[in-house]
């Protein structure tokens, strides 16, 4: 029990003290969560929304397919981008294995089922008479859109931290494609799973706890954000 | 309820120029409107006068809805077309969007607050947002709500009366030239229920707004409305055909079909081809006397009120309207068969008519 007690006063020991390879890690995750969620949310929420608000032919296979990829292995990802970003595969020349950038690629593609599929699901259950009432308070379609994408923000809200949870957490995109490389690619949570396999669980249990409060400062925020709206 | 006026004049001058009376803001030739398989709506022929007040009765599932979503141009009809003041119009153009609103029977309000629900047509139409505030107090007013109490709350904090007289709210805030009312009345309060048919007439009154309202409160849409369109599985009746009988119908044990009124009356017809069809008797299939008439074996007589007599120009004779319990009926009688009778209304008369002539919907 011991250990658990020294991790967490280490943990604030490294956060005060200022450790620079624990903030180098914190940015690096920090960096590769937001470039993953910026993109997942631009490509993720026009797509959801289509998906949920349109009929068009084939949308059934298209839903289940989402909905499949939103319980897609890490590992598996890291494979699929691994192969794709290695010096043999078809995107090799852009150089972007071992990098925060080939990290966020494919944590964009964690993230992006859980988006669609959760946008998806929030502009499905709005009802018919949002439509109704806007067209008949005189909308366009562009503001039929927008105001429908406003009205579903809370769903869309929660579509996001789903993501943004899975992404923070991950450990097997960043450790294959990222490569785990000390002040470069290294996150928090493959550093974590660097100290575990040296004995270090100290460190690992100070890292973890480091990422809960990074996660719940930020959902901390999101709930002040929506209780003022 | 006093300063709603002013503010509504200065923010649309030009929506006070109406123009004639009579023209067609609305005509509707070969419309259908189908829901799956099912044709809710099917129109042969129909026109709406600018600036009336224009009553849809009929049972649930008869097509009012559908209907009132066509003209609010919320949906397209699956065939045919809507001309809207003499132009085709469709959903979402320029020449229908701020023209045309309704307010559906359970009202949906936008999760914010009710201020930012009332403005968020002006909002589309670009009004100057320190405009807003004035306007969204008279709109209120005019649904007898305090902006103080009410502008600041959330969509959530209002009982259902007042959710929808925020709805009617939001809608009397624009002006708009057609104003669409679907059962505004079914669901809320009697206080809200009031509210909402004042605020209503109101706007059409003031601003010559063209009203069309569904509803079951069939002496509400007779007392106001100008003309009243009963409508059957879709279809509009003819204008002035008859005189629409709802049911549930009941085979009582002589064999007769028949439904007992609130004055324990009973109206009898022929067989209906369901219990909750819409029954017509022809106006000219129904013969006035002063006297308890002597029935022939198929002929049924009900007594009540004479309450109205007008001169109807079209053919000219005199249209006579006798109130049985809580339902209407109306004649027509030559004008010198009405001198003859010495006629008046107040009058306890007694109206026959043959069961055989009775027509199903």
């Amino acid at each position: 029990m011991d250990y658990i007690l020294n991790g967490l006063f280490q943990a604030i020991q490294l956060m005060i003290h200022g450790d620079a390879e624990t903030y180098s890690a914190v940015a690096a995750t920090l960096k590769v969560s937001t470039g993953s969620m910026i993109a997942s949310i631009l490509i993720g929420i026009p797509a959801g929304f289509l998906l949920g608000h349109h009929d068009f032919p084939g949308k059934k296979p298209v839903r289940t397919l989402v909905d499949t990829l939103m319980s897609l292995p890490t590992v598996l990802i890291g494979l699929l981008v691994y192969a794709l970003l290695t010096h043999h595969g078809p995107l090799g020349h852009l150089g972007l294995l071992f990098t925060l950038e080939g990290v966020a690629i494919g944590q964009t593609l964690l993230a992006l089922p859980v988006v669609i599929a959760l946008t998806a699901t929030s502009i499905e259950s709005m009802d018919e008479k949002l439509r109704i009432t806007l067209i008949s308070l005189g909308a366009d379609r562009k503001q039929v859109v927008l105001s429908t994408l406003w009205e579903a923000r809370y769903g869309i809200l929660a579509a996001s931290m789903n993501a943004y949870g899975r992404v923070m957490t991950e450990v097997g995109i960043a450790m294959m494609v990222g490569g785990n490389i000390k002040w470069h690619t290294r996150t928090i949570t493959t550093a974590i799973a660097l100290e575990t396999s040296k004995g270090q669980f100290v460190s690992g249990i100070a890292l973890g706890l480091i990422l809960m409060a990074i996660a719940a400062m930020v959902n901390i925020s999101l709930s002040f954000l929506r209780n003022r709206s | 309820m006093t300063s709603e006026g002013d503010t509504f004049k200065t923010l649309w001058p030009k929506r006070h120029q109406l123009s004639h009376q009579d023209a067609d803001i609305y005509q509707l030739f070969n419309i259908k409107k189908y829901h799956g398989r099912q044709l809710a709506v099917n129109i042969e022929s129909l026109t709406i006068s600018q600036a009336s007040i224009t009553g849809l009765i009929g049972p649930n599932g008869s097509g009012k809805s559908s209907l009132l979503r066509l003209l609010a141009f919320v949906d397209s009809p699956s065939e045919g077309n809507i001309l809207f003041k003499g132009r085709k119009a469709a959903p979402y153009d320029d020449s229908v969007r701020f023209q045309v609103s309704l307010l559906p029977q359970e009202p949906y309000l936008l999760k914010r607050s009710v201020f930012d629900n009332i403005a968020y047509g002006l909002v589309l139409r670009g009004v100057n947002r320190s405009r807003h505030a004035e306007a969204v107090v008279d709109a209120l007013s005019l649904v007898g709500l305090s902006a103080e109490e009410f502008a600041g709350r959330s969509w959530y904090q209002l009982s259902g009366g007042e959710a929808q007289r925020v709805a009617l709210a939001a809608r009397l805030v624009l002006q708009p030239s057609v104003l669409l009312l679907d059962e505004p009345t079914a669901s809320v309060d009697a206080a809200s229920a009031q509210q909402i048919k004042a605020s209503a007439l109101r706007a059409s009154i003031k601003w010559g707004t063209t009203l069309i309202v569904a509803s079951h409160d069939w002496q509400w849409v007779h007392e106001i409305c100008n003309r009243v369109i009963p409508m059957f599985n879709g279809k509009v009746m003819e204008n002035g055909r008859g005189n629409i009988l709802l049911g549930p119908w009941r085979l009582e044990a002589e064999g007769y079909w028949e439904k007992v009124l609130a004055d324990g009356q009973v109206i009898r017809v022929s067989e209906p081809f369901s219990c909750a069809a819409a029954a017509v008797i022809p106006h000219d299939s129904i013969f006035l006397s002063l006297d308890k008439p002597r029935l022939n074996p198929h002929e049924h007589s009900l007594h009540g009120i004479l309450t109205l007599l007008a001169f109807d120009p079209s053919t000219g004779s005199i249209q006579a309207t006798i109130r049985i319990a809580d339902l209407s009926f109306t004649l027509r009688i030559p004008t010198n068969h009405a001198q003859k009778m010495l006629l008046f209304p107040g009058q306890k008369v007694y109206i026959t008519y043959p069961v055989s002539a009775v027509l199903w919907y």
